[in-house]
């Protein structure tokens, strides 16, 4: 059993720490009195996976063994998470290869013919081939692919089954073949509290015309935090809709759970606690900071996409949704949930090199500021770790930089927010239009771009945080990049503090989240 | 006071629309209320002669005295006092009660071809005063500069010299169809072509062949020019201007001076600016020292051919007035009179003193550069012409070996700056050669005009009209003339001009704003480098390469290489030489493998290699109801991916037999000026207006298609395209801002192994 996650409070002991900033990293001291939430330290993964994976299928929750579900001539679709899960991607075999394998051969013991696997991608991009075989492993993919193993695509008509309302009127469309099947088996792996449930299946099969019930600037400023179910509207939402579809089709999901283990043993420095930082460690900081900042950003960026996470397995547990989720949740707040006593004035993040949507990609700045304002400010339970009118402080050196491929609709929301960067104001003037555009339209069917409309989402998953702060600067941003999305530049932490003080203050009350790996502040 | 001298009198004007022309006129009308005018004006186009004197009403020189009488009364005077007579010189019939014809009919340019310059200047003042009947008192308007290049003191006599007007004349008109028949000689016409083609051999043989004779006609002129200039200096002119002025004054001679048939020859020097009348300052447009004194506070004359010691022989338009009128007043008793109206004998405006005036004005009001302040008048050293010729020649031949160097680099944007700034320095050169050409021999004048006539003449002025109707050069007061009146009325306009623009020649960029929303217009776009970064070397390699082993790619590279000077060379030529030779690589290739194989990678690759700027554009013109087209010389199948964007797509097809290509095209690629036609022809076919349309495209061998139409569009272009572009103030674009790279989608896209083999 790891040791639990703390809080730091920074005295003159303490070294400078680590922080992360898009494709680099540096160590940087804070000043005194800061308190620095700390992850607890990464649990032991399952030795014998292949077992965990096996006993959960015969003793699901609130379901019956999964050989008992399947017989000769049904339609059984398997569908897994997509690319965005998890981050980095894990070192093959990936967790699900292991769980379809097991699935695949009890069908085959019970004789089903007519199976389909599908990619839960939902308005992401389509995962290519080599993406796809990397996820569900060779030997599915040559007995599969491309016929019987696919992404999912939004935007077929034929492909898409309206299954009805909910109670508050929202309209659910999903996979037709998942719809029509006689059980849907999901993959899952849930990586922070938000991922699986009733999203799994709500979300990952949905189209445009069902997302926008809960994906838009209402619902997420309502959600508070999104990584907390029973606060979120977001999950109410996809709670009503895994009701309508668990009302048609049967769903036996398996969900797994990771430790904290994100990075390489060569990177091992970046999860150890600073102040226990052996030789070894310092010596490869240096080693790996000086050549990552000679390295040209192209080349920076290969490296760090190919880098695989170690990620051991926490936790298998499989049967009904609902059943299942309360145990998974279980699971992720024992790696990541860190008691926090009260809120600070000034909240620091330091915003990796990747987040869901960048995968073997560029994190443009539309997602730095989601993975910021998104993600990482919402990685609470109970409050915010930075109050309300308070300032929060980002690390990432957000270049004007874009995919031409995976992000063309990008390219042009942010054009867009030469005009405006409220959210409200995007989502009723030009939403509609970027999702229905067919251009984009046709890219995301047919090459590997990302849904029109999803720049919007990314932006409304910062909606919360640009209500709740009253500044946002980030240190090594690009100006005029930094300028266009509406927040401020800073060269230096000191700078930052010295932009923050007409908000908070000349002394602010300072919490620097300390992450990857994950955390989960629990503020008291 | 029997201020009118005139009074009761007739007079004829001609050149009433020239500068000193309408002077004369205002001044007739304001100041001579007894005398009754005809003027001589030539229909232009649709204005008849009525037109023209009713447009001459509102210029400047006719404000004050509008201002005075108010608009309606002065077109009421100028209705009972002003005879229009429509015609040429020679076609009309005069009237028969003139008392006094004042000849201000005259070419405005120092260099026009031979022939031009004698039918105004010689054969001109020949019909006129042989069309005159009765005998009026002829004024008949020179120049000082006709006594030609001559130094020390010049009188006021008939000119010395035994020229014979007639030959020249006939020989400078038949100039004309000895240089058309000379410039239709095959050498001559090869050289244009020659010229032409390596200019434009990329852009089709249309162009070239317009250009060629665009060449032609040049030449026509210029020789033309060098005709007259060279003929007047080897009779001791020194410009064709001042050489047919002076067979004027001498068909003037022999025509009209008779006795009863008065003539007076009035010459004036460098006519400039008004000192008083009708206001201080007035002038219309630039004279000969304007081109120069405005170029000199632009900062664009660095130094210039002239000797300091030299008179620049400025007069005030009203003092040349005055002395015309009272010239004409005072018809000479025997023989014809010759009178300088000229500042140099009396009050000498050296060129150094006019340079230390011109130079002190420009330091306390310095022509504003737009939004980079103000612009600094250059320092003048008097060198000596030798020096500031030896300057000027090495200065041209720099600028024409770097904008050699510059064309042959790869274009970028760093080479097409140094394009425009080279293009300002080129710009300058032209305009110090043209000045040095034209201006140089008045600059280094070593010779006085003597005005003793004149002030003979000024003399006998009644006191108090000497005041208002005077012309003593010695009233002038050059510094306040020049800091106070000339300067500031000549650099008005240009002073305005600098507020409102940046550099001179600024490339325009594209404006944001939103397309006019309409069904009967095109938006054309090409393929390779405006729309994708790559080319069609580049999918030919994508689709060798993601079929085959790494282990051939070595092979295959080097196969592409040992080819390259080959293709470069027929790129070079004619791009659709290259297109030919290029795709005979895809003989043997199956169709439905190479659709397979678009499908699968190649496609991606191309939207890897796609600028979002370029589909933002194509899908801008479709919202607002444009068709698109899509013109390339590419293969169809390698641009089915983006054929969705279009209503319209264009491309090569590939010959197939049994399923496999052949190598050969099923009809010539649309390359330069095909394209052009195509587009013509669609445009009318489908009721389009091609000049509402746009075009956009990258490369030199575009132009005929982007001249087609109205809103030609230039995206990241070479650098024969971006200087014609920067001359022709088109819109110029730079995208793929976030355009993969080669690297990277060599390393994408057909790195993944498992995709290329998927079925």
């Amino acid at each position: 059993m790891g040791r639990p996650g703390f809080m730091l409070d920074v005295d003159e002991r303490t070294p400078p720490l680590l922080m992360h900033e898009g494709e680099g990293f540096r160590l940087e001291r804070l000043p005194l009195g800061s308190r620095v939430i700390y992850p607890p330290e990464s649990l032991p993964g399952i030795v014998d996976l292949e077992g965990a994976i096996h006993h959960a299928l015969l003793h699901p929750h609130g379901s019956d063994p999964l050989p008992q579900l399947l017989r000769r001539g049904m339609r059984l679709t398997i569908v897994f998470d997509d690319l965005s899960l998890p981050l980095p991607q894990m070192r093959t075999p990936d967790v699900r290869q292991r769980v379809i394998e097991q699935v695949l051969e009890l069908a085959a013991a019970a004789g089903v013919d007519d199976v389909e696997l599908i990619a839960a991608n939902s308005l992401h991009r389509r995962m290519t081939p080599a993406e796809l075989k990397r996820t569900v492993g060779e030997r599915v993919f040559r007995a599969f692919h491309p016929d019987h193993l696919r992404n999912h695509d939004a935007e077929d008509p034929d492909d898409l089954a309206h299954l009805g309302t909910t109670p508050h009127g929202e309209d659910v469309e999903i996979n037709r073949r998942a719809a029509e099947s006689d059980l849907i088996v999901y993959v899952n792996i849930t990586l922070t509290a938000m991922n699986g449930g009733s999203k799994s299946v709500a979300v990952g099969l949905a189209s445009y015309a069902s997302l926008r019930h809960h994906h838009n600037v209402h619902t997420l400023r309502h959600s508070r935090s999104f990584n907390d179910p029973p606060h979120s509207a977001m999950h109410q939402s996809y709670d009503r809709m895994a009701d309508v579809i668990g009302g048609q089709v049967p769903v036996f999901t398996i969900e797994t759970t990771l430790n904290n283990e994100p990075f390489p043993t060569a990177l091992r420095f970046l999860t150890r606690r600073e102040w226990e930082w052996n030789l070894t460690d310092q010596a490869s900081y240096l080693a790996v900071k000086r050549s990552n900042d000679l390295a040209t950003g192209k080349l920076r960026r290969r490296i760090w996409q190919a880098t695989e996470a170690p990620y051991g397995v926490t936790g298998v547990h499989a049967g009904a949704p609902s059943q299942v989720h309360p145990h998974t949740l279980a699971a992720v707040h024992r790696q990541q949930l860190t008691e926090v006593q009260g809120q600070a004035d000034v909240a620091i993040f330091g915003l990796p090199y990747i987040c869901p949507y960048n995968v073997n990609s560029i994190m443009n700045p539309i997602l730095v500021m989601s993975l910021g304002l998104g993600y990482f400010f919402n990685l609470y339970r109970g409050k915010p770790i930075v109050r309300e009118g308070g300032v929060a402080i980002f690390y990432h050196p957000m270049p004007h930089e874009f995919h031409p491929v995976h992000h063309p609709s990008y390219i042009d929301f942010y054009d867009l927010l030469a005009e405006t960067t409220d959210p409200v104001m995007l989502e009723t003037k030009y939403e509609k239009q970027f999702a229905t555009d067919p251009w984009y339209t046709h890219l995301y069917r047919t090459s590997y771009a990302y849904h029109g409309v999803h720049p919007f989402y990314m932006w409304y998953w910062g909606a919360h945080a640009m209500q709740h702060l009253a500044d946002v600067i980030f240190v090594g941003g690009d100006r005029s990049t930094t300028a266009r999305l509406g927040f401020r530049a800073a060269s230096s932490l000191a700078d930052a503090l010295e932009l923050a003080r007409d908000t908070v203050g000349a002394n602010p009350e300072i919490s620097y989240l300390h992450a990857p790996p994950m955390v989960l502040a629990d503020v008291r | 006071m029997s201020a009118d001298e005139l009074a009761g009198s007739h007079v004829l004007l001609t050149g009433a629309t020239g500068f000193l022309g309408q002077a004369t006129l205002e001044r007739l009308l304001s100041s001579y209320p007894d005398t009754h005018v005809s003027v001589l004006i030539r229909p232009r186009g649709e204005r008849t002669a009525t037109d023209r004197l009713s447009a001459l009403l509102r210029k400047n020189v006719f404000r004050p005295l509008s201002e005075r009488l108010g608009a309606e009364k002065l077109t009421r005077l100028v209705r009972e006092r002003v005879t229009v007579i429509e015609g040429d010189l020679g076609s009309v019939t005069l009237p028969a009660d003139l008392d006094v014809v004042i000849h201000g009919a005259s070419t405005v340019s120092f260099d026009p071809p031979v022939d031009e310059a004698f039918r105004t200047n010689v054969s001109g003042v020949a019909a006129l005063y042989q069309a005159l009947t009765g005998s009026p008192h002829i004024v008949h308007i020179s120049t000082a500069y006709v006594a030609g290049t001559r130094k020390g003191v010049v009188a006021e006599v008939a000119l010395d010299h035994g020229v014979d007007w007639r030959l020249e004349l006939e020989m400078a008109l038949a100039a004309r169809l000895d240089v058309e028949r000379d410039s239709r000689r095959p050498e001559v016409l090869r050289r244009a072509l020659a010229q032409a083609g390596e200019q434009h051999a990329k852009a089709g043989p249309q162009s070239t062949a317009t250009d060629a004779e665009r060449l032609r006609t040049e030449w026509v002129t210029r020789r033309l020019v060098d005709y007259g200039r060279t003929r007047a200096r080897s009779l001791g002119w020194p410009d064709v201007y001042t050489f047919t002025k002076a067979l004027g004054e001498r068909v003037a001679e022999t025509l009209w001076a008779q006795p009863g048939r008065p003539l007076s020859v009035v010459r004036p020097a460098i006519v400039e600016s008004a000192l008083r009348h009708p206001y201080p300052g007035w002038i219309d447009g630039f004279k000969m020292a304007d081109p120069l004194i405005i170029s000199f506070g632009r900062g664009l004359l660095r130094e210039f051919p002239g000797l300091p010691d030299s008179v620049l022989d400025v007069i005030p338009v009203d003092l040349v007035i005055n002395a015309i009128l009272a010239t004409a007043a005072r018809p000479p008793a025997t023989g014809p009179a010759y009178l300088h109206v000229s500042s140099g004998a009396t009050n000498p405006l050296t060129f150094q003193n006019m340079y230390v005036l011109c130079r002190a004005y420009f330091d306390n009001h310095p022509i504003p550069d737009g939004d980079r302040g103000h612009i600094a008048p250059p320092t003048w050293r008097f060198p000596g012409s030798q020096q500031v010729e030896l300057r000027l020649r090495a200065g041209e031949r720099a600028a024409a070996l770097a904008e050699r160097a510059l064309l042959a680099l790869p274009p970028s944007k760093r080479s097409q700056d140094w394009l425009t700034s080279l293009g300002r320095q080129q710009q300058e050169l032209v305009q110090l050669r043209e000045y040095a050409d034209l201006y140089g021999v008045y600059a280094r004048a070593e010779v006085i005009y003597d005005d003793s006539r004149l002030r003979e003449l000024h003399a006998a002025l009644p006191p108090q009209r000497a005041l208002e109707h005077g012309f003593d050069p010695t009233v002038i007061d050059w510094r306040a003339y020049l800091q106070d009146v000339h300067c500031p009325s000549i650099t008005a306009t240009v002073r305005r001009a600098g507020q409102r623009r940046g550099s001179s020649s600024k490339v325009r960029s594209p404006s944001p704003r939103s397309l006019p929303e309409r069904t009967d217009v095109a938006a054309v776009f090409d393929l390779e480098g405006t729309i994708v970064n790559s080319n069609v070397v580049e999918s030919y390699l994508w689709a060798r390469l993601a079929t085959m082993p790494r282990s051939g790619w070595l092979r295959e590279l080097a196969d592409l290489a040992r080819c390259a000077p080959q293709y470069l060379s027929a790129e070079r030529h004619d791009r659709g030489e290259l297109l030919r030779a290029f795709l005979r690589r895809y003989a043997g290739a199956r169709v439905d493998e190479l659709r397979a194989l678009v499908t699968d990678v190649l496609g991606d690759a191309l939207l890897h290699r796609v600028m979002p700027e370029a589909t933002r554009q194509i899908r801008r013109h479709r919202a607002a109801g444009h068709r698109t087209v899509l013109i390339t010389g590419a293969v169809d199948l390698h641009v089915e991916p983006l054929s969705v964007l279009f209503d319209e797509v264009v491309a090569s097809r590939m010959h197939a037999k049994d399923g496999v290509l052949t190598g050969f095209l099923e009809t010539p690629p649309l390359v330069d000026e095909a394209r052009a036609a195509w587009l013509r022809h669609y445009a009318q076919a489908n009721g389009l207006h091609l000049d509402r349309s746009y075009a956009y495209a990258d490369s030199y061998s575009d132009r005929p298609l982007l001249e087609a139409v109205g809103h030609p569009q230039v995206v990241n272009p070479d650098s024969q395209l971006f200087r014609h572009a920067r001359r022709r103030r088109w819109v110029v674009h730079r995208w793929g801002a976030h355009t993969g790279g080669l690297l990277e989608v060599l390393l994408d896209v057909t790195g993944a192994d498992c995709r290329a083999a998927p079925r």
